[in-house]
């Protein structure tokens, strides 16, 4: 197994039990189950992600943070707000993106940038893709 | 159609004292500044468990790594410090606060194309009933008039925030005015579109707004 996918499964078993907790709001059971539903294979995608390429500096100790942070979270309330937050936090420290389902490809994603921001904004390398 | 201020009662007496924090002013001038990583740090720091701001720094390396650009890590640094402070009221207030910190950065991001952009507005038509609760942000434009309920989270949109936006606009066509009405909601897309796929009320006019595509609120045609 590679760095990669270690980390991406240890961040999908995190949100599993992040899901089983935010699951016992009765009534968001629907809105919770579309959720994991579509995040976690978008998530597990994440692990080929960039194949090939060793993880970007401080990407494994990120998301080892991120799920320590998800892991202290008692109230099922806030369970549900780090559902949607914790696949794009992933995303961002390992360099892939969660915003469309999982082997679909981002509209534009292919195309030639046309709207680079400016070579003298500081910035400039966070309003670059893939971090938009 | 016409706009007016909405009337006041205790609870938006005490929320109005919020949304004057200059807290609430700070940290909306940095997220309209900022870039969409940055908004996530955002979001997952007011809705975090930990206040400890180098947690929050190893989660993000791409905003306080040693890759990232000395003026990158600047702002990512204010905006953490921003979060943080509103992290740390209660669970109560944070919540409150969190609500405010978009009802304004909304209210910026749509001053930079419109003028008359303002606050905790009630739409009245001849005839109708008013509606109990203000808009968050109105553009009061006689041309172009536009309406924005603001959420926190996706889990914010419900039956009634997107009837009273659908009937607003509904009553302003029967009157020939073309009433723009959206949603904004600092919240993935992705999850604010599951949300609205469940819900039976009609939305097919609203549009929404989510953290990735906010600044979109500023632009021309928006």
């Amino acid at each position: 197994m590679t760095a990669r996918a270690d980390v991406v499964e240890r961040a999908a078993a995190a949100y599993r039990a992040l899901a089983d907790l935010a699951e016992t709001i009765e009534d968001e059971w629907q809105y919770v189950t579309d959720l994991t539903d579509a995040y976690m294979p978008s998530l597990e995608a994440l692990a080929k992600a960039d194949s090939g390429r060793p993880l970007p500096a401080g990407a494994a100790e990120a998301v080892h943070e991120a799920i320590a942070e998800i892991g202290l979270i008692a109230d099922p309330h806030r369970a549900i707000d780090w559902l949607s937050t914790f696949p794009h936090v992933v995303a961002l420290a390992l360099g892939g993106d969660v915003d469309e389902p999982a082997g679909v490809e981002k509209p534009g994603a292919t195309e030639p940038e046309s709207d680079e921001p400016d070579d003298d904004s500081p910035f400039r390398m966070l309003l670059r893709r893939p971090d938009r | 159609m016409r706009f007016q201020d909405a009337a006041r009662d205790a609870r938006a007496v005490v929320y109005a004292g919020i949304q004057a924090d200059p807290l609430v002013a700070r940290l909306a001038t940095l997220l309209a500044e900022a870039a969409a990583s940055e908004r996530w740090m955002a979001r997952a720091v007011m809705n975090g468990e930990r206040t400890d701001p180098q947690t929050w720094r190893r989660i993000f390396p791409s905003l306080f790594g040693e890759a990232a650009p000395a003026a990158v890590a600047d702002h990512a640094e204010r905006v953490l410090a921003a979060s943080l402070e509103v992290a740390n009221r209660g669970e109560q207030v944070r919540s409150q606060y969190r609500g405010a910190v978009v009802e304004e950065l909304t209210a910026r991001l749509l001053a930079r194309r419109a003028g008359a952009v303002k606050r905790e507005r009630r739409v009245l038509f001849d005839g109708i009933p008013a509606e109990i609760h203000p808009y968050d942000v109105t553009v009061e434009s006689a041309e172009r008039p536009e309406v924005y309920d603001c959420k926190w989270g996706a889990r914010g949109i419900n039956a009634d925030v997107l009837n009273q936006l659908d009937d607003a606009r509904a009553h302003a066509a029967e009157e020939g005015i073309e009433l723009r009405v959206a949603i904004v909601v600092f919240d993935a897309r992705r999850s604010a579109e599951l949300r609205l796929d469940r819900s039976t009320a009609r939305h097919d006019e609203t549009r929404l707004v989510a953290l990735e595509s906010i600044d979109e609120l500023a632009e021309a045609g928006a």
